[in-house]
Order: C-alpha cells, then sequence, then structure tokens
C-alpha cells in the first residue's frame, strides 16, 4: 500500500506541482491530469448515452418481420442526379470523419513537440473534415426529407415479396395517414444521427476554439498544448460512434 | 506528456503507428463495404445474418485502434483503462436483456 502511494506521487509524466497532501486533490490515480480525466468520463457518460439510443434501436429492429434494406434506401449520390450508388456516398462519409480524426490526432502529436504551426495546420484540416462530414450528412437529409421521411413517417414499405419499395404519392394527391413502412424507420434514423451530427457541430466548435487559442500563442504562453488533447479526445469520441452508427444504420 | 517535448525518434514512431493505424481502418471500411455490396448483388435471397458476425468484428477492431492508438489510452495508466472498460459491462448485459426482449415482441406480433 504504501508503494502504491509512493508510486501515485510520482508525477513526472505531468505538469502538475508535486502533490504535498491528500486533502486538496492533488494526488493523480489516473496518472492524467484533472481535465484530461474528466473529458474521459464525460465520454463514458457519452458511450451510455448513445449505446442506450443503439440498443433501443437494436430491439426495435429485430421485433420487426421486415425492414427497409439500406442498399435501396441509401443509394443517392450528389452530382449523379438519378444514379443508383448503394452505399456509395456514406461510405466517403466515413472517410471523411476517419481522416479527419487522424488529421487531429496528427495535431496534438506537433503540439507535443511545441509545434504551433503544426498544430494550427492539422487542426485547420481536422475541421475542414467536420464541416466536409456535416455538409454530407446535410444532403443527405435533404434528399430523405424530400422523399417525404418524417421522424413519424416513412415511405419506405414492404413489396409483395419483401422488397423495399418507395411509396410515390400520384400527381397532386395526398400521402396516406397512415405511415406506408415502419414510422421508426425515420424516427431512429433522424433521432440517432442527428444526435450524433449534433456532436460533430459541436466537436468542430471546439476545434475553431482550439485552433483560435493556438494561433493566439494561448498553449505556447501556457508551456504546453494538453488542451489540444482533451478537444482531439471528444473529435475521435465522434468517429467512435460513427462506425458504431455506419454498422447499425447502413451495413445491417 | 505536457510539458515534456517528444524527441526525434519517439515522434517518427508515434507518426508512423498513426498512419498505419489509419490504413488498416480503412482497409477493413472497404472490405465491409464490399461484402455488403457483394451481398446486394449477389446474394440477395440469401439472409444477411451470414454477413452480420463478420460486420460486427470489423467494427470492434476499427473501435479498438480508435480508443487505443487515435485517443491514446493504450498508452494510459492500467487505472484509467479500467475504470473505462469495466464499466461497459452493463452494457453487455442491457445489449442481451433488450435483444431478448426485441425477439419476444416479434413472437408477439406474428
Amino acid at each position: 500500500m504504501a508503494e502504491l502511494l509512493e508510486e501515485h506521487l510520482i508525477s513526472e509524466h505531468l505538469d502538475l506541482p508535486a502533490p504535498n497532501n491528500k486533502e486538496g486533490g492533488e494526488d493523480t490515480p489516473m496518472g492524467a491530469s484533472y481535465g484530461k480525466t474528466m473529458m474521459w468520463f464525460f465520454l463514458l457518460s457519452d458511450v451510455f448515452t448513445f449505446t442506450g439510443f443503439l440498443i433501443a434501436y437494436g430491439a426495435i429492429r429485430v421485433s420487426h418481420q421486415w425492414w427497409p434494406d439500406p442498399n435501396l434506401v441509401f443509394n443517392g449520390m450528389p452530382f449523379l442526379h438519378g444514379a443508383k450508388v448503394p452505399l456509395g456516398f456514406v461510405t466517403i462519409m466515413t472517410t471523411i470523419l476517419i481522416l479527419s480524426s487522424v488529421f487531429v490526432v496528427r495535431a496534438v502529436q506537433e503540439g507535443h513537440r511545441m509545434n504551433k504551426k503544426g498544430v494550427a495546420i492539422w487542426m485547420s484540416l481536422g475541421i475542414l473534415g467536420g464541416i466536409a462530414f456535416l455538409a454530407c450528412q446535410a444532403w443527405e437529409w435533404t434528399h430523405l426529407i424530400h422523399d417525404g421521411m418524417t421522424p413519424f413517417y416513412n415511405v419506405y414499405y414492404a413489396g409483395e415479396n419483401g422488397e423495399t419499395l418507395k411509396y410515390v404519392a400520384e400527381h397532386g394527391a395526398a400521402m396516406p395517414a397512415v405511415s406506408p413502412g415502419p414510422p421508426l424507420f425515420g424516427g431512429t434514423f433522424f433521432g440517432i444521427t442527428g444526435f450524433h451530427g449534433f456532436h460533430v457541430f459541436v466537436g468542430v466548435i471546439l476545434n475553431i476554439i482550439c485552433l483560435i487559442q493556438t494561433l493566439n500563442g494561448t498553449y505556447e504562453r501556457r508551456g504546453h498544448y494538453e488542451m489540444v488533447e482533451k478537444f482531439g479526445l471528444y473529435w475521435h469520441f465522434v468517429d467512435l460512434v460513427w462506425v458504431f452508427v455506419f454498422l447499425l444504420f447502413y451495413l445491417f | 506528456m505536457a510539458g515534456h517535448t517528444t524527441d526525434e525518434a519517439t515522434y517518427q514512431k508515434q507518426v508512423s503507428t498513426v498512419w498505419k493505424s489509419t490504413y488498416l481502418m480503412a482497409g477493413v471500411t472497404a472490405i465491409e463495404v464490399a461484402i455488403a455490396l457483394v451481398h446486394f448483388y449477389f446474394f440477395h435471397d440469401t439472409p444477411k445474418y451470414y454477413i452480420v458476425g463478420f460486420m460486427i468484428i470489423a467494427t470492434l477492431i476499427k473501435a479498438f485502434y480508435i480508443v487505443a492508438e487515435f485517443m491514446h489510452l493504450k498508452y494510459e495508466k492500467k487505472a484509467l483503462i479500467l475504470a473505462l472498460s469495466v464499466p461497459l459491462i452493463f452494457l453487455v448485459w442491457a445489449l442481451i436483456a433488450l435483444m431478448v426482449e426485441g425477439n419476444y415482441w416479434y413472437a408477439l406480433l406474428h
């Protein structure tokens, strides 16, 4: 036990002053600074929120005999009007988000070398990736809303042999009052990708704040770029959630 | 690590590790999409659950690399790693319980 406490007192990897007592909260059993530890635990709580949504989606999905085929729903591609490219657009979105995450890792690494210019360049690329992802998502949502999808209404319904058909109203006719397909297809899609998209939006704002502070020399004066790591953790989490959204909404 | 600057050799190693993880994740995603498309175009009549197991494993591989390498958790203290990963047991329980319930709803409805 005494050895364990001794180990905790060694804070050579941290920029904190050596802890001098056990009452001031200056001990660091997690080996990370207060801010970084708290960011990790915030992300853990967010994992529970997202998993709650995704598990509910899974339970609803397995309780249905039929569900629209994502290959036939998400097959639009911007600038290729009318072309059917199953999974094409969403693969591009995934690549953009993973690359954006990599750019932010590079920014963190440049921060460890106190390279202000490197942090600024890689963080800018990360922000561009985030904005590109949000633009893609806006296009995808517009596309579905245009088809008549809402959180409570789904135009994709089962044909006689279980194939996925899109309900298109006759010219001038109103859509049926009862949703043609399972309404929660729209509800879970807009709800969960919307909640993820909101996280991306917040992440882009945080990364822009990080870039401004880097350019202002705030971190340089502080003597370390740990804030880039904290914002970076949040940004990678957004990527992590997307990997599961991609699996459950587009691949299954 | 803040407050210290990393030396050149460590830096080079970290950079190459990150790019290697990136190529691996891009490759895994490409295989996932390829399998989904092969199933869609050529094996449309076979049930999808044949490929579901592979998709789940591929996703977990990607998730591991994001958390371990990009979020740097692999290099943190064991106390932090355990504090963050042990609570996930509750999610495993919730997943199994809700899938069982979903199957029960299915039996009720059909």
